[in-house]
Formats: C-alpha cells, sequence, structure tokens
C-alpha cells in the first residue's frame, strides 16, 4: 500500500501521520514495503574482471558496451556448431545457451562488480583450513559416485545454486519472493522452492549451537528504513563460495523505490576466508510469478549419475569427468 | 466476531475523534462511502497468522482405522507402528467410484512404494495441512502465504487476482482465496496428479477441485474443512473437517523438514556402492 493511499482513515488520520518515504511503498505498521516478487538477474559479475583494474564504476556508456558484449557473446554461442567429439562445452554444463536465463542488463548500482569489499571487487584469499576443505569437496565431487551424498546440494536438490543464503544471480530462476507482515519476513526463492522465515524482531533465542540448518537460523531487525537479516548456524555442508559452518552472514534489505530493492550482504567466515566480503545488487520488482520449482521431484539426473556410476563399476571403467569442463 | 465488534469500536472510537461527530456502530457503517466500508472490512478480517498443527492421524488415513505395523517395525519395534485415528470424512467414508475404488486399493497394497510422500514429494493440497508436521501462515491482503515444516514446502493464496487460472499444473496447485465472512474460503485447481490424500492409497485424478474452508473459532484454534471433488473418482463431492491448533509455546518456529536426505535412501539406496540390501539402524546387515 503507497504512502499516498488513504487507509489511515480507519485509524484516524489526524493523530497517526507516519514518516514520509517518498516514492517507498509503506506498511500499514509504518515500515518501508519489501513485499514483491524481486527479480535478481544481473550480468554485472560478481568479482571484478581484470580488464576494469581500479575501476569501481561504470559510464552508462560503458555498462551500454558491456551488455551488449555479452548478448553478441551469447548469440555468437547460439549458433556455433560444436564438435561433440572435441568439445563438450555445450553439454556437459547441463543446458545450452536456450535454458539459461541470466538477464541482459548490469544491476543499476553502475558497479564493475557485485562484490564492493574487499575494495578490489575480488574474493578474498581462503585460509589454509579453506583451502583443504574446498580441495576435499572437489575430490567428493570429482569422483564417480558412491551414492547421492557425494554430488553436491544442487544436485541433489536440497538447496538452490543461486538461493543461498545469500542470494546470487546464477543461471536460471533467478526471482525471489516476499511476504511481510509485522512480525515475519518470508522469504522463498524458485530455485529450489523451499522458503526461510525470518521474525522481524529478534523474537526468541538463537538456536543452539548444535542445531544446524540447511539455510541456517535467521532472525531479522529494522535498523532505521532497512531490514538486516542475521543468520548463522548452517551445516558444514551448506556452502556458498567455500564457507563453512561457521559463516555468520548479514543480508540488508532496502527499498529504494518503486521498483528497486537494494539487497547488500556481507559474510564473516575467519575460519575459511582471510577477510570478510561484501556484495550488493539492486533486484528489480517484476510482475512475474514464482513457479514452484519441484526439483526432487524431477530429478532424474541423480538416478541416472548412480546407474552410470554403477555400470561403469561393473565394467571396469575409470571415470574422471564428473565434474563439468568449466570447473575443472 | 468478538474481534470484529472490538474493532468496529475502535474505528468508530477514532472517527469521532478525528471528525468531531458521535456515532454508534450502526451510525458509522451507515454513513460511512462504500469505499472506507471496504477499508473497514479489510481492517476487520480475522488474522490467521502464526504457526499451527493438525493433531491427528489424517496423513496416515482419512478414513477411521485402528493401529497397524509398517514394514519398520522389524527396525523400530514399537516406534514404527501406524496409530489408530477416527475419521476425519464426513459421513465416514470417501464416496469412490466402483473402478476408483479398486484403484485405491491397489494403491494400498504397495503404499510404501507408491506413496509419493514417502519419496519427499510435495504432498499437494489438502494433505499438506494434516501431515504432522506444522505450518506457518503468513497473512496479508493481497497474499496469504503458507510455509510447511514438511520439505520446507510453501503456497500462496492469491487474495487480488479472482477468476485467474493456473497457467501450468503443479503439486501445490494454484490457490485463490477470499474471504466468507469470517472464515477464508480457497480454491485450490490445477494439482498434478501425482499426490495422494494420505498413506493409505487415498488418491485423485487431474480434475481435482479442492475448496479448503478456514475458520478462526478462537484465538487458538482454526476449523478446517476442504470439500474435495473429482468426478472421474468419487461419486460425489465429500469433505473432512479437523482443527488446527495454535503452536502457543514461547520458542515455537518452524524448522526445517527438508526431507529429501531422507527420500534419498527410498529412491537411490539401490544404486549405492556396495549395495547388499536393506540394513538395521546400527549399519549391520539384517538377518
Amino acid at each position: 500500500m503507497k504512502r499516498t493511499t488513504s487507509f489511515l482513515f480507519v485509524l484516524g488520520s489526524t493523530f497517526l501521520i507516519a514518516p514520509s518515504y517518498g516514492d517507498v511503498p509503506v506498511t500499514k505498521w509504518g515500515k518501508p514495503s519489501l513485499q514483491g516478487n524481486w527479480d535478481f538477474r544481473t550480468v554485472t559479475p560478481f568479482q571484478r574482471p581484470a580488464s576494469f583494474a581500479d575501476k569501481e564504476f561504470l559510464t552508462e556508456g560503458e555498462i551500454e558496451e558491456f551488455e551488449a558484449a555479452i548478448i553478441a557473446g551469447r548469440e555468437a554461442r547460439a549458433v556455433a556448431n560444436f564438435d561433440g567429439e572435441y568439445d563438450q562445452r555445450d553439454l556437459d554444463v547441463g543446458y545450452n545457451q536456450f535454458y539459461l536465463d541470466q538477464g541482459t542488463t548490469m544491476t543499476t548500482t553502475m558497479r564493475t562488480s557485485q562484490l564492493i569489499y574487499p575494495t578490489d571487487g575480488r574474493m578474498p584469499a581462503m585460509t589454509q583450513r579453506g583451502r583443504e576443505t574446498a580441495a576435499y569437496f572437489r575430490a567428493l565431487q570429482s569422483r564417480s559416485p558412491e551414492g547421492p551424498e557425494d554430488r553436491n546440494l544442487y544436485d541433489r536438490c536440497i538447496l538452490g545454486f543461486n538461493a543461498g543464503p545469500p542470494m546470487r544471480s546464477g543461471a536460471y530462476n533467478n526471482i525471489m519472493k516476499l511476504v511481510q507482515t509485522e512480525s515475519h519476513v518470508a522469504i522463498m526463492v524458485e530455485m529450489v522452492n523451499d522458503h526461510r522465515i525470518i521474525p522481524t524482531n529478534m523474537s526468541g533465542s538463537n538456536l543452539p549451537d548444535d542445531m544446524r540448518l540447511w539455510k541456517g537460523d535467521s532472525r531479522g531487525y529494522w535498523d532505521g528504513d532497512t531490514f538486516v537479516v542475521d543468520t548463522k548456524n548452517l551445516t558444514h555442508l551448506s556452502r556458498f563460495s567455500g564457507t563453512g559452518q561457521n559463516m555468520v552472514l548479514t543480508e540488508r534489505f532496502t527499498r529504494l523505490d518503486e521498483n528497486r530493492l537494494e539487497y547488500m550482504w556481507t559474510v564473516d567466515d575467519p575460519e575459511m576466508f582471510e577477510d570478510k566480503f561484501t556484495a550488493v545488487v539492486e533486484m528489480q520488482l517484476t510482475d512475474d510469478d514464482v513457479f514452484e520449482y519441484a526439483c526432487h521431484e524431477a530429478n532424474y539426473a541423480m538416478p541416472l549419475m548412480l546407474s552410470g556410476a554403477r555400470k561403469q563399476e561393473a565394467s571396469g571403467e575409470d571415470d574422471d569427468t564428473w565434474l563439468p569442463s568449466w570447473s575443472r | 466476531m468478538k474481534t470484529r465488534n472490538i474493532l468496529m469500536r475502535f474505528a468508530c472510537f477514532i472517527t469521532l475523534a478525528a471528525l468531531l461527530h458521535s456515532c454508534s456502530q450502526e451510525d458509522s457503517i451507515n454513513n460511512a462511502t462504500s469505499d472506507s466500508l471496504d477499508q473497514l472490512n479489510e481492517h476487520v478480517m480475522p488474522d490467521l497468522s502464526g504457526i499451527w498443527q493438525a493433531v491427528n492421524t489424517a496423513s496416515w488415513n482419512l478414513e477411521g482405522h485402528t493401529a497397524s505395523k509398517m514394514p519398520v517395525t522389524a527396525v523400530l519395534g514399537a516406534l514404527g507402528g501406524i496409530p489408530a485415528g477416527m475419521s476425519v470424512v464426513e459421513d465416514g467414508e470417501i464416496p469412490y467410484l466402483p473402478d476408483a475404488l479398486l484403484q485405491r486399493d491397489t494403491n494400498r497394497a504397495d503404499w510404501t512404494n507408491l506413496d509419493p510422500v514417502a519419496k519427499c514429494y510435495i504432498p499437494g493440497v489438502p494433505r499438506s495441512t494434516y501431515m504432522p508436521w506444522p505450518l506457518q501462515i503468513l497473512q496479508t491482503d493481497t497474499e496469504i502465504f503458507v510455509a510447511y515444516e514438511f520439505g520446507s514446502n510453501s503456497r500462496t493464496i492469491f487474495m487480488d487476482r479472482p477468476g485467474t487460472e493456473a497457467p501450468i499444473p503443479s503439486w501445490m496447485g494454484y490457490s485463490l482465496g477470499r474471504w466468507e465472512r469470517d472464515s477464508l474460503v480457497v480454491n485450490v485447481t490445477k494439482q498434478v496428479a501425482d499426490t495422494w490424500l494420505d498413506a493409505s492409497g487415498n488418491y485423485h485424478g487431474p480434475n481435482l477441485m479442492v475448496e479448503e474452508r478456514y475458520t478462526l473459532i478462537d484465538e487458538n484454534h482454526i476449523q478446517y474443512e476442504a470439500t474435495i471433488n473429482d468426478p472421474d473418482v468419487y461419486s460425489r463431492p465429500w469433505k473432512i473437517s479437523m482443527p488446527l491448533y495454535r503452536r502457543i509455546e514461547d520458542n515455537a518456529r518452524l524448522l526445517e523438514y527438508k526431507c529429501v536426505e531422507f527420500g534419498e535412501d527410498l529412491l537411490y539406496d539401490h544404486l549405492r556402492k556396495d549395495y547388499d540390501g536393506p540394513k538395521a539402524l546400527d549399519g549391520s546387515l539384517r538377518e
């Protein structure tokens, strides 16, 4: 409901005047409305490309140029003739260009990367433990799977590859539904059709340390006009770009205007990374619906992978292609 | 109704203070414009927000049933039995068409292999409501979000798009809500035929239509009703009803039951390396 509407009729407008937020819709209880379906697709790179070096922001002309180059690259790829014998790149990513939905525009921050800290726009170095843990999971997922647990949580449909937390634009399904009441906020990302229910006033106590959730224990509060969500108590498998179970995530949601929601998040995980890292994008309000992404119900890949692995064992074949070529 | 009266009186008081003229409750309604009445109504609807849970055995069998064994009693003993329960079906039994009843019996005979929920598939509506896990309702004017702990599933009840249809079928279907006095009425259509109504083979076809009715009968209880209609399967529409209980403990919250990791054992165990048959809980091979 917009600030300019007359809902205050019922409450008595003479003595209940809430502060003005300009173009920002406001809830009945006086907080900025965050509710809606939000599109977080972007072609803004997560890390700053080397070509931008120390450049933090782009001009409008540079943005147009960057977006045009992305589109041209996709068009070229869509009509490329791949040689199945020598070049598997179009196959082993799982999808060809037709199925990808990564957006065509940079996020409206006009930044060269989503990462804004460290200030070079690049991920901080991993600790030794971070590197060792990453190597363990890489080896696990490189081998012929002995069971579903050998595959990552995205293959298993337990977490969405772009849903985090935190959320980050990925190959497709980059849309989030946010439902807001005075006491709770629900965040449901299409990928993979699951939710977080977040109390808005830090009510109740945090979960004890030994209770771990795939999406963590999220609690929220208002910092002025910004809704802040702290998340911890993740599992050791809920790895976001190499984080571990002791990651502390802080997300900040700020409604900028009718159509934009600033989403800024910071990961603090000194066990796995030498420094914190922070990213920001501006999500766009959309009229599109969030569809039911019934991932597990249609997970034909898992039994096929396991069947294939068992057949290879039976025939004595070794196979080192369980990681797609782009991640080897 | 008590809540409605209190809010109407509050609205009158506010209007009195603001407009400096007296009004009774009736005067207030009579003098209000239709727009303001709409707004008044919008603000006195019952608030269903909260954490709720069915306390019955309908998820095992909607119809009356005595306690029985499950295949896991060899491992879990007394923990692996199905508890007895009274029917939640109006008139006691589901009015199947003759051929459909045979299909139900076929389902029942092999339910542990066939029940979609055992595989951690989305239970659909109404089964999601009476699964033995809580659900949480977040109520807003335009949509009501229902989050279920089982599978971290959810659905949206759209309050602002009457007459629309789902573009595609889905496991949870397409839910359109409206208020009828103090009851939230939800029409659910376009559910895939893959869901069951319970763990006893009770099922439906692709033309299932469900009309749910949520009525807040006091602060901590919702009377839940669902009228189930599928002319391909049943001889007439039939109704289930049960209370939903508010979880009133201070630390009540929806946790995760991401059942994929459990369904994987049923779906993929035979595809594991060195699979040698079902094991006891301690990992040893059973005799």
